[in-house]
């Protein structure tokens, strides 16, 4: 996105006033190994999930916070998405699943021995969420401890 | 936040960023900020090696001995310039008038675009058949009169206006992918200005939006919006 300030109009207003959580701390953990050894696994808040999947919900008040999984070996086929926002351009997704989720890059990082190896799971939430409070207390570890029973160490995330 | 709650959990994370001024109050460990626009984290569709730069640049954070830390991916900015249907001036009507005979029309490009893309399509949220779309026209059309319709492919758990939006999602994605088909020069900006100005389906979304916006239905005020604005 191009900084705020060379935004002009409703998305700006939106964008300004969106309601973030503003941390003090800092987290941190310090990789185990290298990432050519390393287990990587994508998480986005695309709200893509699998064809006959459930869809995610824009009725629901501050958000739908629940999850997806999405195994990491699913055909760009079978992968749909159901974001509320329509905040932004659609047509790059209906070209191409990578621009949002890119399965297929990171199976090519780790054909060329960059990336160990990438874990059994993505997973997949709604983004643009007014009340994050559900996915900080519960759908989000939730999901933290499947990547960790997944066995993945690397966690890269993508927005829609 | 996601990040912070699997880093916490001893997860080494890393996120491409959209809104640079979000990141840096939330903090986030690991974040690459890239100056596109929403729906386009990774730069462009198709395009591999800039889609493996970005992606490179990020994996490069992992290495870094503490943060948190925010670095930028050097590209040039994309304009911010998504039509809305409040936004597009709509050209004078063609000779289609009937949503359904539109659709009929461009089912040719949409399953070439199928064909072309190894079966792929984000045609799918909605459960109804595109054999029904004709009678689908119809529901969409009934409900932006007010009158009290449904359809049978609507699930119990799932809310009338919410599968509406479902239904409104397939319709666009549909029109989208045969429109990409029938005029493969069609860029951005431009595919939302035909699909909103010059198409009869981009009339009738629009009214069906306004329809939810004035009901007393919670649900329906809380899907308008997404439906057309």
């Amino acid at each position: 996105m191009p900084k705020l300030d060379g935004l002009s109009g409703v998305l700006r207003q939106v964008l300004v006033s969106f309601p973030c959580l503003e941390p003090d701390d800092t987290l941190w953990t310090m990789p185990g190994r290298a990432l050519k050894n390393s287990s990587l696994a994508l998480v986005t808040s695309a709200g893509l999930h699998l064809r006959d999947d459930k869809p995610f919900a824009a009725d629901v008040k501050g958000g739908d916070t629940s999850y997806r999984v999405i195994p990491s070996d699913a055909k760009a086929t079978d992968i749909v998405q159901s974001h509320t926002s329509i905040g932004f351009d659609h047509t790059g997704i209906y070209r191409d699943l990578n621009v949002t989720f890119p399965l297929d890059r990171m199976r090519e990082l780790v054909a060329r021995g960059v990336v160990g190896s990438m874990a059994p799971n993505a997973y997949s939430f709604m983004g643009a969420l007014r009340d994050v409070s559900r996915i900080v207390d519960e759908t989000g570890p939730q999901v933290a401890q499947q990547l960790k029973n997944d066995g993945a160490e690397v966690v890269f995330l993508t927005p829609t | 936040m996601l990040a912070r709650v699997f880093e916490a959990a001893g997860l080494v994370t890393v996120i491409i960023a959209m809104v640079r001024e979000h990141v840096e109050k939330v903090k986030p460990p690991r974040s690459l900020y890239v100056p596109y626009p929403f729906g386009f984290a990774l730069g462009k569709p198709n395009d591999s090696e800039l889609q493996h730069r970005i992606i490179a640049a990020a994996l490069e954070l992992v290495e870094k001995p503490q943060g948190p830390v925010l670095a930028d991916f050097a590209d040039d900015e994309f304009a911010d310039n998504l039509p809305q249907s409040s936004g597009v001036t709509r050209s004078s009507a063609g000779e289609v008038t009937d949503p359904a005979d539109e659709i009929a029309a461009l089912r040719a490009f949409y399953e070439r675009w199928v064909d072309d893309n190894a079966g792929r399509t984000a045609v799918g949220l909605s459960g109804v058949p595109q054999r029904r779309w004709r009678g689908l026209v119809r529901f969409l059309e009934a409900y932006s009169r007010g009158e009290d319709v449904d359809m049978k492919e609507r699930p119990a758990d799932v809310s009338l206006p919410q599968f509406i939006r479902y239904c409104v999602d397939d319709l666009k994605a549909f029109y989208y992918e045969a429109r990409m088909v029938q005029k493969p020069s069609t860029r951005e900006p431009d595919l939302h200005t035909w699909f909103w100005g010059e198409t009869v389906i981009g009339q009738l979304i629009p009214a069906v939006g306004e329809h939810m916006k004035d009901s007393d239905d919670p649900a329906a005020k809380a899907v308008a919006f997404g439906i057309a604005r």
